[in-house]
């Protein structure tokens, strides 16, 4: 078990002619995602190493079921191609696309939860069900050096963390049920808490590892929702970027930003927010396994 | 964010037909004159500095006369204010302000925020500790914009009736349509005013743009004089500039570098592992020089952020780190990286260096590492806080030495 992949999951890769699209489409499927179809405009009826090329995704929905698209489409392009996708019905959208204008990031996410669904990203290397499959880079060339499959959740808002989380996870024996490195942006498709939820409800997720930064709202909602609900599996957090704290928040004029944003979004006080929650706070990385393994009774 | 001095907040604002005072910017006191004799004499004064609160720092002034705007302007050419340097004033016509309102649209985390309130002319902080009944914040729907009557609502919130209240609503969605046009990240309006003939007037005005679409956005950067204070509320370091103006010249990938007033340089692939082992450095009793990041191969960028960090005459040792890189290749950016090093000639042993970059093309990028005398590149799989430590205590030896 897993959430959102597994080795059943159909996957159309957008932009599946481009130079990183072909290379990340053929390691994805060599670890065994399924990958139904690819889609790139003006290129319907070609192929990449044997998987057809469609020029919309709905051709590639109506003819291959496809559920999950994993899109590799420039900055600039990348609100149209996640648009296109919810139109044609993917429920699991997987956004690496990095620099993305935040104006057209509003307009994304704001289709995205209007309809229901899951996109990871912007900014992301995706999401793995480790021994299944897996979206986008993570995991890199060689995916079994870092991620055994397991029973441990991963959340991050950084891309690079989640294989640093995972490696330190498999060095004390611990394997991964599916890590999602959910996007670095100001604005992603889904929030910390949606992850965590989904996290709780699968039964082979016993805990549940987070990796937090400075700012957005992320980790304040996922104190909220476990004061409200209740812990129902350990959670060990690792929050990074105290040492903003110190330093001017970038540019500051006027003060609607710093109001709206107010002190809460800073890692001391997300920190505080989540150990009165009852999570644990892991003070580097090496501690993450450590906490684990102490929180179910093995330490 | 890339914040707009107020010339252009309001030049961008009258292109799109909103009411804004006549005003120009001058960096002569004989210019500043020149453009009150134009307005009639009488007109405001301000220092032309990207940040609020410009009153209270005694950098507005009212004047008369064209010699006075001229002396207005002699005070403040030069002067610091908010740590911003004062290059140029901004002079504009005088408003008979028959109402003060607040407004600000800000796009920081999802949804994106509208926030009014019936008082205008004071910080909006202050006017929430007073009356906070007086303030009132929307989700904005990026879909679907601010709807005419969604903003007579909010303003009806604030208590707002009669003929202001159409006037200040579709003022308000226009603002936000503008706001998205123009790719903007925080637009403040504060005072938004109605003169004593009942016209809306946009009397203060503060825009920020959003850094990723200035690409499309050009026309910010299009003018002669360039951002000069894009981090932290102060003037950029010549090598904060310079990395700057290589993430604009050269397409592709994107360096940051933000100067710091310690001694170990610190050049970062992935902004979790940054934040993370820059933490892990300060706990460990050790000063980062700078923070920095780095994403995609540009080798320009790389290049200008290397001898960026090397060329703060602060820095005594080195540690270039990532998290493990999945699919970026090692070997690219090490290899640029001590490029730079080696024209430096560097050796390890008096400037310590260490670098930790794990995953594709490992070897290759320990080959070209070597080439470095004394570099450190611990074995694959060496946690963060071990090359932490060692960064600390090396660069503690060597600045000690230097000493």
């Amino acid at each position: 078990m897993s959430i959102l992949l597994d080795k059943n999951t159909r996957v159309v890769v957008q932009g599946i002619t481009g130079t990183q699209a072909r290379v990340d489409t053929i390691v994805c499927r060599d670890y065994g995602t399924n990958i139904v179809a690819g889609v790139t405009p003006g290129r319907g009826g070609q192929d990449v190493e044997g998987i057809p090329v469609y020029d919309t995704v709905r051709e590639a929905v109506e003819k291959h079921d496809a559920e999950a698209s994993l899109i590799y489409v420039p900055a600039m392009a990348a609100k149209d191609a996640v648009l296109e996708a919810i139109a044609a019905g993917i429920r699991l959208i997987v956004a690496p696309a990095e620099l993305v204008p935040l104006n057209d990031a509003a307009k994304v996410v704001d289709a995205v939860r209007k309809a229901g669904i899951v996109m990871v990203g912007f900014n992301t290397v995706g999401i793995i069900t480790p021994g299944q499959a897996r979206m986008g880079g993570m995991g890199g060339l060689e995916p079994d050096e870092i991620y055994a499959p397991g029973r441990i959740g991963i959340c991050s808002r950084s891309g690079g963390m989640v294989a640093e989380v995972a490696w330190a996870l498999k060095k004390d024996g611990l394997g991964v049920s599916t890590a999602v490195a959910m996007g670095g942006d100001q604005i992603t498709g889904r929030r910390m808490v949606d992850y965590v939820r989904l996290f709780e409800e699968d039964p082979a997720t016993e805990a549940i590892a987070l990796f937090g930064e400075p700012g957005t709202p992320n980790e304040r909602e996922v104190a909220l929702h476990l004061k409200k609900s209740g812990m129902k599996k350990p959670i060990v957090a690792l929050i990074a970027g105290t040492f903003q704290e110190n330093h001017p928040k970038g540019v500051s004029f006027g003060h609607a930003a710093a109001m709206i944003a107010d002190d809460t979004d800073r890692p001391t006080a997300k920190k505080k927010m989540l150990a009165e929650a009852g999570v644990r706070i892991a003070k580097d990385i090496k501690d993450i396994p450590v906490q684990i393994q102490q929180a179910l009774g093995r330490g | 964010m890339l914040p707009l001095t107020e010339d252009k907040a309001k030049a961008w604002l009258k292109r799109q037909r909103f009411p804004v005072p006549e005003g120009a910017a001058a960096a002569t006191p004989e210019q500043a004159a020149e453009v009150a004799a134009r307005l009639g004499g009488g007109a405001v004064v301000k220092a032309l500095v990207p940040t609020g609160r410009r009153g209270k720092a005694g950098a507005v002034r009212l004047v008369e006369t064209p010699e006075a705007a001229a002396q207005a302007a002699r005070n403040m050419i030069g002067q610091e204010v908010q740590g911003f340097r004062v290059d140029k004033v901004y002079i504009e016509a005088k408003v008979a302000i028959a109402e003060e309102y607040y407004l600000s649209i800000a796009l920081e985390s999802f949804p994106p925020k509208l926030l009014i309130s019936r008082q205008g002319g004071v910080d909006i902080e202050e006017t929430l500790a007073k009356d906070p009944t007086a303030v009132t914040v929307v989700d904005l729907d990026p879909t679907e914009g601010l709807k005419p009557w969604e903003a007579i609502a909010a303003w009806q919130a604030v208590g707002i009736a009669g003929a202001a209240l159409p006037k200040l609503a579709n003022l308000t969605s226009r603002l936000y349509a503008a706001f998205q046009e123009a790719d903007a990240v925080m637009l403040e309006i504060n005072p938004l005013c109605i003169d004593i003939e009942g016209n809306l007037s946009l009397v203060g005005a503060m825009v920020g743009i959003d850094d990723d679409a200035l690409s499309r956005q050009a026309r910010w950067l299009a003018s002669e004089d360039e951002p000069d204070w894009m981090f932290a509320g102060r003037n950029l370091t010549p090598r904060e500039r310079a990395v700057f103006e290589a993430n604009q010249k050269f397409r592709g990938g994107m360096v940051r570098y933000s100067e710091l007033d310690g001694d170990i340089g610190l050049i970062f692939n992935g902004g979790g592992a940054g934040l993370l082992q820059h933490d892990l450095i300060l706990a460990m009793g050790g000063r980062p020089a700078n923070h920095s990041d780095m994403n995609g191969v540009n080798p320009d960028k790389i290049k200008t952020l290397t001898r960026a960090v090397l060329d703060n005459p602060n820095v005594r040792g080195l540690l270039v780190s990532a998290n493990h890189l999945q699919m970026t290749r090692a070997d690219k950016k090490v290899e640029l990286i001590v490029e730079v090093l080696a024209e430096r000639g560097i050796d390890g042993a008096i400037f310590p260096v260490v670098f930790r970059m794990f995953g594709p093309k490992e070897a290759e990028a320990r080959a070209a590492a070597a080439r470095i005398p004394n570099v450190h590149y611990p074995p694959g799989g060496t946690p963060m806080e071990d090359v932490c430590r060692l960064i600390v205590d090396l660069t503690k030896k060597a600045a000690g030495v230097a000493r």
